[in-house]
Formats: structure tokens, C-alpha cells, sequence
């Protein structure tokens, strides 16, 4: 009896160590070897690397729709690869050390850009002809020049805005006028939205202001590129200062009118559908399903402003050429086919990235997205705009998240002091920028 | 007598054979993830030994692993006994009584069992939201003036008690199934036995049928435990991050926080204490034969 005990434990211990032997040895032989892909040579093609665009759909729209008509018309044929920002460092490093260049365009985020240009790895777009027949707004203009060299030329902007049932225009605290909030006059502060949201409560008992702070909510880009740089005047650097201080404590009473449920949402489209809240603030592509849904339900308006102007994010996605790629003369003609009015407003109608020429939003045709568009325009004309940028973190864009609704966890819903919270949490966030060795991102740099 | 000797080697190297798919299988999908989630938990890029990530667990503002420990323990603690107590009323039940359509209830009472967690997060999320059916139910009956809040932040308990409801709801059927199979399978025979000897039901309940059921429970249990403690989809639906557990953790350090070492920490983690409570299990919950009774 003893011996067949004995007998079954040797054999479970067996079994065990030849468990862990076979998966050291199936992990040894399955390990990835490091491999270079050759580049295809085709002289009569030109490569194009984008960190947009990814996602199964949005390729087949460029593949099937863009570049084919492109193609028709200049016979260059463009191969389209969709790349990791990661990836593409690596690439262009490589390719750029080695002296070998394939890719003739690049298209990717403003804080990539900026990045590459400053390792003089982009040309100087200056030497090319002029682009005919569209204007680009100033802001965008100015911040491609980037390292004394213009870097890029804008293609598509995305940003944050804040949308109205109008409902909500019967409760306006007095002062304020439905066309103060709408154009984004002087009045329309982050004062006059908690007076706004504090009626709403007062006359119909329901917190209906809301925002998408769920876990896969863009609530955070509120915190650090509306709010901060409002009351601030920057993102980063203020981080802990009396202004910020002052701005987390306005936030606190401001939560208290705001939906309770906001800390489930990912997205703001189905409660202002569902009516759980009158006014919202999200990404243009998250809450275009309820303005496509009921236009004449709502309006889409600028952000409030704060003590320093009114901040907010803008996404820009430019094209450049790297330094030293080949086919440049036909990379310019697939820069000036991308930018051309019409093709950025069938980029909006299908993807929903924004024009970043003035001459396309008259050519947005009627409907849900011209309200879209118009708000984003107001948005990026007005006068005291004070523009914030997501910086290039990489990896690191997570954590630089979640230092900020750390702080927004322990001082507003856990009621800790602001003063104590931010002095604990900058060095975490400034160490970001230290190891990454990314450029604070605007508004801070300038 | 060389083929005996051959025979008896055979027998000696059979049960090895019929053994070595298994380990090999298991070699692979249980024994290689377990060396490389040892590897990105405790080894940096180098391959050097690091206790950062244990480091960042336990110290740094940003993790949530206290929260998420207690708040997984917690929802295991209260679902199973629960869990345990509605499903074995239930198989009592079932097994006890004859009835006209017996079979489709048993179907109607496992229906919960087909629907993915994410998937009953997502019905309880519909029906407790403030405009929800159960919130318009409660207000048109007149017994509440103001729609329930079941989320955010604020209402934490209640999110927790909506998490609970939708595990209940989705699970007590497995655990259902599990034990009224094994009641299935005690004989008659026995129960008939002990009722010419005078035995009461209690009687007949204490010594023969939970002693038999005894296996069935030692499975539900682990199992439905094993699923407690990775509990996820559910908790992402209706609470977020609000109530953090520990597998949500994982996902949020890996695809956000691109902190893989920290993810294999958490799912470590959350393997060391199934393995720890599946021993407690196989201990207590030993199977008891009735011929073994001595």
C-alpha cells in the first residue's frame, strides 16, 4: 500500500518535471530569431509608411478608393503600408543609417514629426513648388515649421468638442446666451458651464453634463489638454503650481453636477442619445453617431474658456518626405493629390478625420457632418485659442494617462488635497519626458 | 520466460506511453507560457533578475493592486457561497420532483450558461441603468420616486451588488448542472437501504447523499472558483475600473500601460491562488465512500 503511494507520487513528480523541461525546451526552440525584411525595389513604385489609416477599414479605403484614382491620373503607382509609430522609428533609423532609403512619404502624428525632423531626418520642404489652391489655417501652418525646416505639410486634424441638446438652452444661467455658447464669445467660461450645469440640477433634479471617463473613455485628454492648459497655460510644466491647484478644486464642484455614471462611459454618443445627459464633451469621431442619429437634436460647440484661454487639442496628421528618399518629384504629386480639397473631404466622409484646408469646409455638403465641421472650425479661429498637442511618448502614453486620472481619482473622487496629490505625482510625470527624451509637447515649449 | 520479462517491461513503460501526449501537450500550452510569464514577470530586457515590476505592484501610485486583490476576494467570498446554495436548492429540487415539463425548466434554468460574460454584463447594464427596464419597473409600481443609480464611482456599492447579481444570474447554472448530475447518479438502492433501517431524511441527507455528492461538489467548486478569481468582462462592463479585479488589472497594465512584466505578475498571481484554494478543495472536500467508511 505504503509502495504504491510511493510509486504514484514519484510519478505526479515526474510529470511535473517533465512539464517544466518541455516548456523550457519548447520555449529555447520557439524563441524569435532577429531577422531584417528585405525591401521590395520596384523603380516604379513608391512607398508610403503611415501610422494612420490602420485599422482593416480605413486601409481599404485608401487601397480600394484613394489610390487608385491617383494612380489613374499620374500612372505612379503607391504601396500603401500601414506601420506601428514604433516601427516606423525603427525603419527610418535604420534606413536612414544604412543610406538606404525606400519610403518616399510618411504620414503620422504632429509629436512624431517633430521628433523626426529634430534628428534631421526629414527634408526641407521648401525646395518644392508651391501647392495651388488651398489655404491652410495659421495654426496649422506654424506648426509644421518645425527645427528650421518646414517639415511637413498638414493633412487631417481630429480634435475634442463639446455637443448641446438644445434642451439644455432653456436652462442657460443668466447672462449667458444660447449664441454666446455657440460662437464662443468671452462669456462662455468654465464658470458660466458649472452655473449652466448647476441650474440643469436645480429646475429638473438630474445631472446631465458627462463625460467619457470609463476605462477606454478620452476623458483624460480633458483633464490634461483642456483643463490644464485653460487654467494653466500648459500641460506638463504647471503641473503642481496654485493655477492647477485652483483648477482641481473648480473641478471638484463642477463633478458634482456631472452624471455619476460618467466613470462607466467609453464613448458619449449613446447617453446623449439616451438623454442621460444634455451636454457632453468628446472625441468628433465618438459623438458623431448621435449627431448623424438626430441632427436637429444637437449643436456642436467650442469649449468653455478658462482663466489663461481656452485650450484644446488638436491633432494634426502630416505628410513629409524623409531625407534622402527616392522618387521625391512623385512623392510632392501624392502630397498634392492627398491635400487637395476634395480628396480631404472624402477622407472626412469615410473615415472622419477633419479637412486641414480652409477651402474644404465649404465643400463639406449639408447635413450631420457640416455641424461637426463648423464647430471644429469655430473652435481652431478663435481668437484666445490656446492649442495643445498629445505628446510622443510612445510606450510611455499610458502612463502619462494614468498620472493624470490618478490625480483626478484621489482628488475628486476621493477628496484627497490637490496641493499634496499633484506634488506626489510630477516627478512620476516628468521622469516620462526624462527616459523617452520626448519634447514637452505644446503649449509648455512655447 | 524472455517474453514474460519483455511483457512485464511493456507494463512497466505503458502507462508512460499513454501518459506522454498529455505531457506533451501540457508541456506546451501550460509549462512554455509558465517560463515566459516567470520571464517578463521577474527578468528585464537583458535578462537580468528585476524586482521592478514587484516594485511598481506594490508601491507606485498608479497600480491598483490592493484594490483589485481585495475587491476579487471579496466577490469570490460572497458569488460562491451564494452560487453554491441556490444551485444545490435547485438540484434538490429537479431531482425530487416529477413534473409536467420538467425538462424544458431544467433548460430555461442552464440558459444563463450559454451567454459570455461580456454579453451579461452588458443585459444587466441595460436593465439596471438609470432609464433602465428595472428602474422603469420600480417607478411605475410606485416603489421608488427616483431612478436607482447602479453606476459610477459614487455608487460603488451598488455596482458591486450589480456585479454579483449578473455572476449570480450567469453562473449558478454550471455549478446547477454539475450537482444535480451527481445526484443523479447516487442509487436508489442506497436511500431505500436506510429507509427499511428507519433513517429520517435528515438522516438519509447527512450520511449518505452529501457524502456521495461529495466529488460533484469538489468540482463545481474549483471550477466555478477558477472563473471567480478571473472574473473580468462582467466587472469591465458594469464598473470599469471603478471596482478594479485582478484580471482587469492584467488587461489594463498589458494593452494601456504597455507594462507586460506587470500583466505576467498579475496573471501569476491570480494562478498561485487557484492553485492554492483548488488544494484546499481536494483536501477538505475528499470524496468519502460508503465502503470506505471504516
Amino acid at each position: 500500500m505504503l509502495r504504491a503511494q510511493a510509486k504514484t507520487s514519484l510519478i505526479v513528480a515526474a510529470i511535473i518535471i517533465i512539464v517544466v523541461l518541455a516548456g523550457i525546451a519548447v520555449y529555447f526552440a520557439t524563441r524569435p530569431t532577429t531577422e531584417q525584411p528585405t525591401p521590395p525595389e520596384k523603380p516604379e513604385k513608391i512607398v508610403w509608411a503611415s501610422t494612420q489609416l490602420v485599422p482593416p477599414k480605413e486601409q481599404a479605403f485608401v487601397k480600394d478608393q484613394l489610390l487608385p484614382k491617383f494612380k489613374q491620373e499620374t500612372g505612379i503607382d503607391v504601396e500603401f503600408v500601414g506601420i506601428s509609430y514604433s516601427d516606423l522609428v525603427l525603419k527610418l533609423e535604420s534606413e536612414i543609417k544604412a543610406g538606404k532609403v525606400t519610403v518616399s512619404v510618411i504620414a503620422d502624428l504632429h509629436g512624431g514629426l517633430d521628433m523626426f525632423a529634430s534628428k534631421g531626418w526629414l527634408e526641407d520642404l521648401r525646395k518644392f513648388p508651391q501647392l495651388e489652391g488651398r489655404t491652410f489655417p495659421k495654426i496649422l501652418e506654424d506648426y509644421s515649421y518645425l527645427h528650421g525646416i518646414k517639415a511637413y505639410v498638414p493633412w487631417l486634424t481630429a480634435t475634442y468638442v463639446m455637443v448641446v441638446n438644445k434642451k439644455a438652452f432653456d436652462y442657460l444661467p443668466e447672462g449667458l446666451t444660447p449664441d454666446d455658447v455657440i460662437k464662443g464669445t468671452e462669456k462662455w467660461t468654465y464658470d458660466a458651464l458649472l452655473a449652466w450645469a448647476k441650474n440643469i440640477y436645480e429646475k429638473t433634479g438630474k445631472k446631465l453634463l458627462g463625460f467619457p471617463a470609463g476605462p477606454n473613455g478620452l476623458f483624460v485628454r480633458f483633464l490634461h489638454g483642456y483643463l490644464y492648459p485653460a487654467f494653466t497655460g500648459a500641460q506638463v510644466e504647471n503641473f503642481d503650481s496654485p493655477e492647477a491647484v485652483e483648477m482641481w478644486n473648480y473641478l471638484k464642484q463642477l463633478w458634482q453636477y456631472v452624471n455619476p455614471a460618467s466613470t462607466t462611459w467609453d464613448a458619449m454618443a449613446d447617453p446623449l442619445l439616451r438623454e442621460e445627459v444634455w451636454i457632453a464633451w468628446d472625441h468628433t469621431a465618438r459623438i458623431k453617431d448621435a449627431i448623424t442619429t438626430k441632427p436637429d437634436q444637437f449643436v456642436v460647440v467650442p469649449v468653455p474658456r478658462g482663466p489663461q484661454g481656452r485650450g484644446f487639442i488638436l491633432v494634426i496628421v502630416g505628410l513629409a518626405i524623409p531625407k534622402g528618399a527616392p522618387y521625391q518629384d512623385a512623392a510632392w504629386k501624392l502630397i498634392d493629390y492627398l491635400t487637395r480639397p476634395e480628396t480631404e473631404v472624402e477622407i472626412l466622409e469615410n473615415v472622419g478625420f477633419f479637412p486641414s484646408v480652409q477651402e474644404a469646409s465649404g465643400a463639406v455638403p449639408e447635413g450631420p457632418l457640416k455641424i461637426l465641421a463648423e464647430g471644429v472650425n469655430k473652435m481652431l479661429n478663435a481668437r484666445d485659442a490656446i492649442v495643445a498637442m498629445i505628446p510622443s511618448l510612445g510606450a510611455k502614453g499610458g502612463e502619462f494617462k494614468q498620472i493624470y486620472l490618478t490625480a483626478f481619482e484621489q482628488i475628486v473622487l476621493q477628496g484627497k488635497d490637490p496641493a499634496e496629490v499633484t506634488k506626489e505625482l510630477k516627478p512620476e510625470l516628468l521622469k516620462l519626458f526624462e527616459e523617452t527624451g520626448a519634447p514637452l509637447p505644446p503649449p509648455d515649449s512655447g | 520466460m524472455r517474453y514474460r520479462l519483455l511483457a512485464e517491461k511493456l507494463d512497466r513503460i505503458l502507462p508512460y506511453l499513454l501518459i506522454a501526449p498529455t505531457v506533451v501537450y501540457m508541456g506546451f500550452f501550460v509549462g512554455y507560457p509558465l517560463v515566459q510569464g516567470v520571464k517578463l514577470a521577474f527578468f528585464d530586457e537583458q535578462g537580468r533578475f528585476t524586482t521592478e515590476n514587484v516594485d511598481y505592484l506594490l508601491n507606485s501610485p498608479l497600480s491598483k493592486f490592493r484594490d483589485a486583490l481585495f475587491y476579487t476576494l471579496l466577490i469570490t467570498g460572497i458569488v460562491i457561497p451564494v452560487e453554491f446554495v441556490l444551485a444545490l436548492l435547485l438540484a434538490f429540487f429537479f431531482n425530487s420532483f416529477r413534473f409536467r415539463g420538467k425538462n424544458a425548466a431544467i433548460y430555461v434554468t442552464i440558459l444563463p450558461l450559454t451567454i459570455s460574460d461580456v454579453a451579461a454584463g452588458l443585459i444587466w447594464y441595460s436593465m439596471l441603468t438609470g432609464n433602465g427596464f428595472a428602474n422603469k419597473l420600480l417607478l411605475n409600481l410606485g416603489v421608488i420616486s427616483e431612478p436607482i443609480q447602479f453606476f459610477g464611482w459614487q455608487n460603488r456599492d451598488m455596482e458591486l451588488l450589480a456585479i454579483i447579481i449578473t455572476e449570480v444570474w450567469r453562473s449558478t447554472a454550471i455549478v446547477f448542472v454539475i450537482l444535480l448530475a451527481g445526484l443523479q447518479m447516487i442509487s436508489h438502492e442506497y436511500l431505500e437501504a436506510a429507509e427499511v433501517f428507519g433513517a429520517n431524511a435528515l438522516q438519509r441527507l447527512r450520511y449518505i447523499v452529501l457524502p456521495m455528492l461529495m466529488p460533484s461538489i469538489q468540482a463545481a467548486l474549483i471550477i466555478r472558483t477558477l472563473f471567480a478569481l478571473q472574473v473580468f468582462g462582467s466587472v469591465w462592463v458594469l464598473a470599469g475600473r471603478d471596482i478594479p479585479v485582478l484580471a482587469g488589472e492584467a488587461f489594463y497594465e498589458h494593452t494601456q500601460m504597455h507594462h507586460t512584466g506587470v500583466a505576467a505578475l498579475y496573471a501569476l498571481i491570480i494562478a498561485a491562488i487557484s492553485l492554492s484554494l483548488g488544494a484546499l478543495y481536494i483536501r477538505f472536500f475528499k470524496a468519502r465512500y460508503l465502503e470506505a467508511g471504516r
